[in-house]
């Protein structure tokens, strides 16, 4: 669908405003009830998905035209989809669609972020968002001795993901992942200089045609090899495969796993056992590409009626709307709780309503000081909870978390999922 | 006409760079609320010349002051979630959105009230109210909605107010920056000794502050209000247990059962006329915490249209009379004891007028979603459907017999509208919410669903509304004070020049007043009554 057939949802948006807020009735505390970041940080009703919804209307009534205002707004968002599921509580309209398919036009009309046009020419040079060079690809798995399946043959791919293999910070916790899967027997590679970006983060840009690119060169690549199951601790990857791939019809053949979920699975089949106790109070952090967003794409082509005698709209067939019901939330609780010693305590907004880190839609390269604001608002949640850790199972979370820290000089200690079960084992 | 450079550069001096936009595009969604269509012909409206955040009284002070000076039109908003929220009534008009006056100021426990700013929601009152044993009223328009916009803008009168009285009646002060710019405290929000007051500002400043349909925001700007709290005999709404299965989306998140210190039971009669009786009884009793006659929720709810769709087809047929002939009852108590003595109270009525409690009405599960509907709001269901509905007969104030007499009236004239197609009216007739304990009578409602975006239906609707709000309409002989106006759906000169004369000409004093506080005539009237109209 393309922004102008959201018409019928544009013009049923009522300006509840619950997009801004979590639902209603999950609020816990009224210090932690706001849901978009955009609109927290940036006052007007523009920056909400309601807003968005008018600027859509109106665009398409011919009464404004994209400028630097509207891209500012657009942009200004963390595509994260709190709004969609706040919104999906009262309404059956699609917010998160909208907003995508109007980055996907003004991407078509060359109207373009000049930060994230510098982004993208990287990643169609050298494959990866983060503007560096593909050659050093592999650099983050370098003295491990892991398989390179480009070349050899394994039954698992574990596929880093672009901000694992260049953000030198992180490689502990690429490498950890590694060494975890493989002390539980696992039979894994990787592809070093050959794995490329997944696509995802450029598409949330609103550049489609890249997502198809690397779709379709990854499932090459997976096709003409003996992999049996990707497994990514990147949470972006993991929506992209598990979800982008199969809305775009191009759904892998192959199995897809985020890491947390297959070692949910090692520990319930008794072939990674956790051992050390850390005696920490930690929270977990929902990636909003591990939750809500990565629930799996629902196929719906037909009709919207409405049957006789009634004021409803409905649909032949029925369509089952994407709520954030079945996103991956409790393989990362299930490991934590696993781990011994540790004391976990969920913050305020969790699960489908999980406050964004502040890394998604493009915010991280073109407005740090949003993304850094955001990731603050989230430690602050967590410290409210009273937390020693905040943990969660995303390289871009962790990123954001680790510079909101710094900027605001908080204590608190952020970490991966992967960093504790490997003090664990 | 926007605004020149010179006067948007004195108000960004006021609230400074930051909070004052008058980017087009940024304007573009301060002009569409639902309701629009029905309203002015179209989604959007004219958008505003600027919107301004000030955060302080004093900025608003100064921005009203300003106004005067240069002639610009202003008009406060809160949660905006409204006919007519965002709508001015000339283009050289600016919006002041008041997202950072939200602050719960006080929670007076031993006087049972609380003072709040314009941003406030119910929600939030409701929730933090909770935790110290306190209640305020559920407004019937969602969480969302302004504690200010509710008790001082509008009269907002839900089923709730037999326990609370309407949420008009329970101003006890308020700070009101008038369109002039200077300040007025109301009630006892300008005496020393705090914000309690018994008697609030008094009727007739209650009447000048909302309106003949809701201010809207017509007369000034209200910047603090205290209002009435009550006893609450449970946890916190944000405590209490929810219910959701697995596989359930969020939108079917529902209460697990009626909490503790609480009944509910549905009450059927063999007929309206014994219904209205036995209601009027219980409430005028004062033993139970809400009665609501004819209003009552008949099924678990739906996470979507769909769903709800697939859930209607296969439900058992229903008698379309018994929702009528039925009265949801809730009853609350401190003690046990107390409880039980009320629980009793309530049957032995409902045997005496006849009465039972069928069990397709309840079913605990049901119950228990319709105790969350009702002592709570949790949301505004009805524009699931398709994006907007009416209520076009809000207030339809009066006593039992005049609406067990208008009832038929209602259902006649609305037949052939229900043959026709394009609008509906799912509650199968008029509601009721009670006034005073049924000491004053009771407020009827209904709630009519339209399509604004099938041409069919719009017209439908608005051929509806014409004869409901048409003095000489059939509804006339019950001198019958539509308030469906309080949403704006009756256009607001109407509202003033078909009713005042039959309210003592209460058009004539409330634009006198208007005047006198207005006299630069810079505060919007799109939902006020307007500076001056041909009579005709």
């Amino acid at each position: 669908m393309s922004w102008e057939d959201y018409e019928h949802d544009m013009q049923r948006c009522t300006r509840c405003s619950y997009c801004k807020y979590i639902p209603w009735r999950n609020i816990k505390n009224f210090d932690f009830y706001e849901g978009c970041p955009s609109a927290a940080r940036y006052h007007w009703h523009a920056f909400a998905a309601g807003g968005k919804f008018n600027l859509g209307y109106s665009l398409l009534k011919g009464k404004i035209e994209i400028d630097d205002t509207f891209l500012d707004v657009l942009y200004k968002c963390n595509m994260d989809g709190s709004c969609d599921i706040a919104c999906k509580v009262n309404q059956d309209i699609e917010p998160l669609q909208h907003m995508q398919e109007l980055r996907i036009k003004c991407v078509e009309e060359g109207q373009l972020h000049p930060v994230h046009m510098l982004v993208i020419e990287g990643l169609r040079k050298q494959d990866n968002m983060m503007m560096a060079d593909k050659a050093d690809r592999g650099k983050w798995a370098e003295g491990l001795d892991v398989k390179d399946l480009s070349r050899e043959k394994g039954e698992v791919l574990f596929h880093a993901g672009c901000r694992y293999s260049f953000d030198q910070e992180l490689w502990p916790v690429a490498r950890a992942g590694l060494s975890i899967l493989r002390k539980a027997g696992v039979d894994l590679g990787i592809m070093a200089a050959d794995e490329s970006c997944c696509g995802g983060r450029a598409y949330e840009l609103g550049y489609a045609g890249e997502l198809t690119k690397y779709c379709e060169h990854q499932i090459e690549v997976w096709r003409n090899s003996d992999i049996k199951t990707v497994v990514t601790p990147c949470a972006d990857c993991y929506a992209c495969f598990s979800v982008l791939y199969d809305k775009i019809g191009k759904k892998p053949a192959i199995e897809v796993m985020h890491i947390t979920q297959y070692l949910d699975k090692l520990i319930r089949e008794g072939k990674l056992r956790l051992k050390n106790s850390l005696p920490m109070k930690v929270t977990y952090h929902d990636p909003c590409h591990l939750g809500r967003l990565a629930e799996p794409w629902v196929h719906w082509n037909g009709r919207e009626y409405k049957p006789d005698g009634t004021l409803l709209w409905v649909h032949d067939p029925p369509k089952k709307y994407r709520r954030g019901t079945f996103g991956i939330y409790d393989p990362p609780r299930n490991v934590l709780k696993s781990i011994p010693g540790l004391d976990f305590v969920e913050m305020f907004r969790i699960r489908e309503y999980g406050w964004c880190c502040g890394a998604g839609g493009g915010v991280i390269d073109a407005f740090p000081d949003f993304a850094i604001w955001t990731g603050s608002q989230r430690l602050r949640e967590a410290k409210e909870v009273g937390a020693e850790a905040i943990v969660s199972a995303c390289p871009w979370c962790k990123r954001v978390f680790m510079d909101a820290a710094a900027e605001t000089g908080d204590n608190i200690k952020v970490l991966d999922i992967l960093e504790l079960i490997e003090q664990s084992l | 006409m926007a605004l020149t450079n010179k006067e948007y550069k004195a108000l960004e001096d006021i609230v400074g760079q930051e909070y004052i936009t008058r980017e087009p595009v940024i304007m573009e969604s301060y002009n569409q609320v639902w309701g629009n269509k029905l309203a002015f012909g179209d989604k959007r409206h004219n958008p505003p010349a600027a919107v301004l955040l000030p955060g302080t009284v004093e900025e608003i002070q100064e921005i009203v002051r300003y106004c005067n000076k240069a002639g610009i039109l202003f008009k406060p908003s809160a949660r905006a979630f409204e006919y007519v929220a965002t709508k001015l009534s000339c283009d050289r008009g600016i919006l002041l959105e008041l997202k950072r006056f939200n602050r719960i100021l006080e929670i007076d426990e031993k006087n049972q009230h609380a003072v709040v700013e314009p941003f406030v929601t119910v929600c939030q009152l409701q929730n933090e109210a909770g935790r110290l044993g306190f209640y305020t009223g559920k407004p019937g328009v969602g969480y969302s909605a302004s504690i200010i916009s509710l008790a001082c803008c509008h009269q907002e009168m839900t089923i709730s107010q037999l326990y609370t009285s309407g949420y008009g009646r329970n101003v006890l002060g308020a700070e009101w920056v008038l369109p002039t710019g200077d300040i007025l405290n109301l009630g006892t929000g300008g005496r020393e000794g705090g914000w309690f007051s018994g008697d609030g500002p008094g009727f007739s400043l209650r009447g000048i502050l909302r309106g003949r349909a809701g201010a809207n925001g017509g007369n000034g700007v209200i910047t603090k209000c205290s209002v009435k709290l009550y006893p609450w005999y449970s946890d916190s709404p944000m405590d209490q247990k929810m219910k959701r299965e697995s596989g359930e989306a969020l939108s079917a998140t529902r209460l697990a059962a009626v909490p503790d210190n609480y009944r509910a039971v549905v009450l059927t009669f063999p007929t309206t006329e014994q219904m209205m009786k036995a209601a009027t009884e219980i409430g005028q009793s004062e033993i139970a915490c809400i009665v609501a006659p004819s209003y009552l929720v008949t099924s678990v709810g739906q996470e979507g249209n769909d769903e709800q769709w697939a859930a209607m087809q296969n439900a058992p047929p229903q008698d379309p009379t018994k929702v009528g002939r039925s009265v949801p009852v809730f009853v609350n108590g401190h003690s046990a004891r107390e409880l039980a003595y009320r629980e009793k109270a309530v049957m032995s009525v409902m045997e005496k007028w006849e009465g039972n409690l069928d069990p397709e009405y309840n079913d605990p599960e049901v119950l228990a979603q319709m105790f969350q509907y009702q002592m709570w709001s949790t949301g505004v269901g009805g524009l699931r459907g398709t994006g907007d509905f009416m209520v076009s007969i809000q207030g339809a104030d009066g006593s039992t017999d005049m609406h067990l007499n208008y009832r038929p009236v209602e259902f006649d004239a609305f037949k052939p509208f229900s043959e026709r197609g394009g609008i509906v009216q799912p509650s199968m007739g008029m509601s009721y919410r009670p006034m005073e304990h049924f000491a004053l009578g009771s407020s009827g409602g209904i709630g009519t669903g339209y399509d604004p975006w099938d041409e069919n239906s719009l017209a439908a609707a608005r051929e509806y509304m014409n004869m409901v709000y048409d003095s000489n309409s059939p509804f006339r002989r019950f001198s019958y004070s539509n308030r469906g106006a309080m949403m704006q759906v009756e256009e607001i000169e109407h509202v003033h020049e078909r009713w005042g004369p039959i309210y003592d000409n209460a058009d004539l004093w409330l634009q006198k007043v208007r005047n006198m506080l207005d006299p630069n005539r810079v505060a919007d009237w799109s939902g006020y009554i307007p500076p001056e109209y041909d009579k005709k």
